[in-house]
């Protein structure tokens, strides 16, 4: 892309004050921790950062391109910096940054791996693209999401969707595999999500997700299946042509040794210190044992791959980078938001109903990334009950309790990452995807007040109004 | 001057140099996908592009890149939507679909996309 070289030492210079910070401070983060997250407040101001960044994710594409594409990783990470000065020479907390910067590293790591294990990874189906077909690869794509998260499942699953409907794509196509693979789907199982994830290692048990949320995420599934198989039977672009070829019904897949890749993804996520207590912690390092094999297997995943499937995929890490770049800025610059809503969730605990959780933690996962809106609002629903999120008995205690404010949370999370382009780090890679095959997709505007207000809120309020 | 079908067939290169593509055939561009970026002005005041048409050959000039050997990644390609000078630019059968690859030593490879190549028109 248009990225000048300069910016790296913007990076550098970013990784030097965070590592300082761990020399200052790693020694007795937790004591910072708890001194910091409940007496120090951020200012207000400190929002400025993070709102600034989005107007710019969102109209930088839109009204100057050309600058955006040269300049976003300067301007991610010179606000993220702001951020990270002011915490660390103002509030003189550095855990805050530190842990954001720990949950940033894991996040790509996963990412990462899954983005470059499934690229060289060709699926060919030669089947005619009817809507009841494209209803049951997508459906096939929601499930799937659970076992290789909806990051894996998209790379994997976006390029056969695209080729099987070449002759009749719309963008409307991209944008529901996007709601229904990229977000939805993954609502399931902790390795389907990254907010459930986090929720596994905190103490929330492997299956409670599926065992408490199968029931909303059936009929949510079905409805945003249905709706596409309506918009999709009114499209009849291409059918004189399609009616002309002899499709053999068949399934090609080729780069089988990926899968063992995937597969070591999967099993990674597993490798933390809070699940398995023989792994060892590298802290105060912002990088633990599971995310050096996930990097490993960015390496050893690439290096491997054959040429030919990674030229049929036209296998590029720009992408990844993008979402490196921006998602960096994002974690930072996020902070001061984010402590202060949780600061007022705590102080306004006995207000806060399950209605507030799924609308507030749902509103802010479309805008923000939906991982630490998450645990900032898990840790609200327990302050309810005077109980520690950073305890896992207590966090097994709170899903013994009353386990309504936590499937609030947990829906509400992975659904609302649908509502625009930066709510879920698939999202901007099914995008950048489909442009580089042709496909003109719609502005980050035109997603949420086109496709995502009309299609995705009414099925999130009848949601809420029969589950909370 | 040789047709794009000779070129294919003759594994012909074509040449780049910063951000001119050099293409060694004569034709009617209808689209470009470089990156993500999906071009289909070719008007005189295009911000994006610029093409000028020379005997035999043409010259696309990427307004928007400095260098594309650094810009456009090992395993991407430049997609080209191109009819043949002098075929009837409203037969869709004539819309040829072209993956360029910028290469060493300036080489262009120029190959006629698969099946394989995610490339809508």
């Amino acid at each position: 892309m248009f990225v000048n070289k300069k910016f790296h030492y913007l990076t550098l210079i970013l990784m030097l004050i965070l590592v300082s910070t761990m020399n200052m401070f790693g020694a007795d983060s937790s004591k910072i921790l708890s001194e910091t997250s409940e007496a120090v407040e951020p200012n207000i101001l400190m929002v400025l950062p993070f709102l600034i960044l989005l107007m710019l994710i969102a109209t930088g594409p839109l009204f100057y391109k050309h600058f955006w594409e040269r300049n976003y990783p300067k301007i991610s990470i010179l606000l993220g910096l702001i951020t990270v000065v002011y915490y660390l020479y103002v509030l003189k907390d550095s855990y805050s940054i530190l842990h954001i910067f720990t949950e940033y590293v894991s996040f790509i790591a996963l990412l990462s791996s899954l983005f470059v294990a499934s690229g060289g990874i060709l699926i060919k189906v030669d089947k005619e693209a009817t809507p009841f077909v494209n209803v049951l690869f997508l459906l096939f794509g929601a499930v799937i999401a659970n076992v290789i998260g909806t990051t894996g499942a998209s790379m994997l699953l976006i390029r056969p969707f695209i080729k099987m409907n070449k002759d009749r794509i719309k963008p409307y196509h991209i944008i529901f595999f996007i709601f229904i693979v990229s977000n939805v789907g993954g609502a399931l199982t902790p390795i389907g999500d990254p907010p459930l994830f986090i929720g596994f290692l905190r103490g929330v048990p492997f299956f409670w997700v599926f065992v408490n949320v199968w029931h909303i995420w059936i009929p949510t599934i079905l409805a945003i299946l249905l709706a596409f198989y309506f918009v999709d039977r009114r499209n009849k672009t291409g059918e004189d042509k399609i009616a002309k070829i002899d499709y053999s019904g068949t399934i090609e897949f080729r780069g089988g040794k990926n899968l063992i890749y995937l597969a070591g993804i999967i099993l990674a996520v597993f490798i933390d210190p809070n699940v398995m207590s023989w792994v060892p912690s590298l802290s105060p390092l912002p990088i633990g044992i599971r995310e050096i094999i996930m990097f490993g297997i960015v390496y050893l995943s690439y290096k491997n791959a054959h040429p030919d499937i990674l030229k049929a995929n036209e296998f590029d890490f720009e992408p990844i980078k993008e979402v490196a770049y921006l998602f960096i800025g994002i974690f930072l610059t996020m902070v001061p938001a984010l402590q202060l809503i949780a600061n007022f969730a705590k102080s306004n605990h006995d207000l806060l109903d399950a209605t507030t959780f799924y609308w507030a933690t749902g509103i802010l996962s479309a805008v923000l990334d939906n991982t630490p809106t998450y645990m900032n609002f898990l840790s609200a629903a327990m302050g309810k009950f005077y109980l520690d999120v950073n305890v896992q008995s207590q966090v097994l205690e709170f899903v013994s309790k009353d386990d309504v404010f936590l499937r609030a949370i947990s829906v509400s999370a992975v659904f609302f990452g649908a509502m625009t382009y930066i709510g879920n780090g698939p999202n901007f890679m099914v995008k950048s995807i489909s442009e580089r095959a042709g496909i003109q997709m719609p502005s980050f505007f035109a997603y949420v007040f086109k496709y995502a207000i009309p299609i995705l809120l009414p099925i999130y309020v009848i949601v809420w109004l029969i589950f909370f | 001057m040789s047709t794009i079908s000779e070129i294919l067939k003759k594994k012909k290169n074509g040449l780049y140099y910063y951000n001119r593509v050099i293409l060694p055939f004569n034709g009617y561009l209808l689209k470009i996908i470089i990156e993500d970026n999906i071009l289909t002005d070719f008007s005189p005041t295009s911000k994006h592009i610029y093409v000028k048409e020379e005997d035999g050959f043409m010259s696309i000039y990427f307004k928007e890149y400095r260098h594309l050997e650094e810009e456009v990644s090992k395993y991407e390609a430049i997609k080209i939507v191109i009819v043949e000078k002098d075929k009837d630019i409203f037969d869709l059968k004539n819309h040829r679909k072209l993956a360029l690859y910028p290469g060493e030593n300036h080489e262009l490879k120029i190959e006629a996309t698969d099946d394989d190549i995610l490339f809508i028109e």
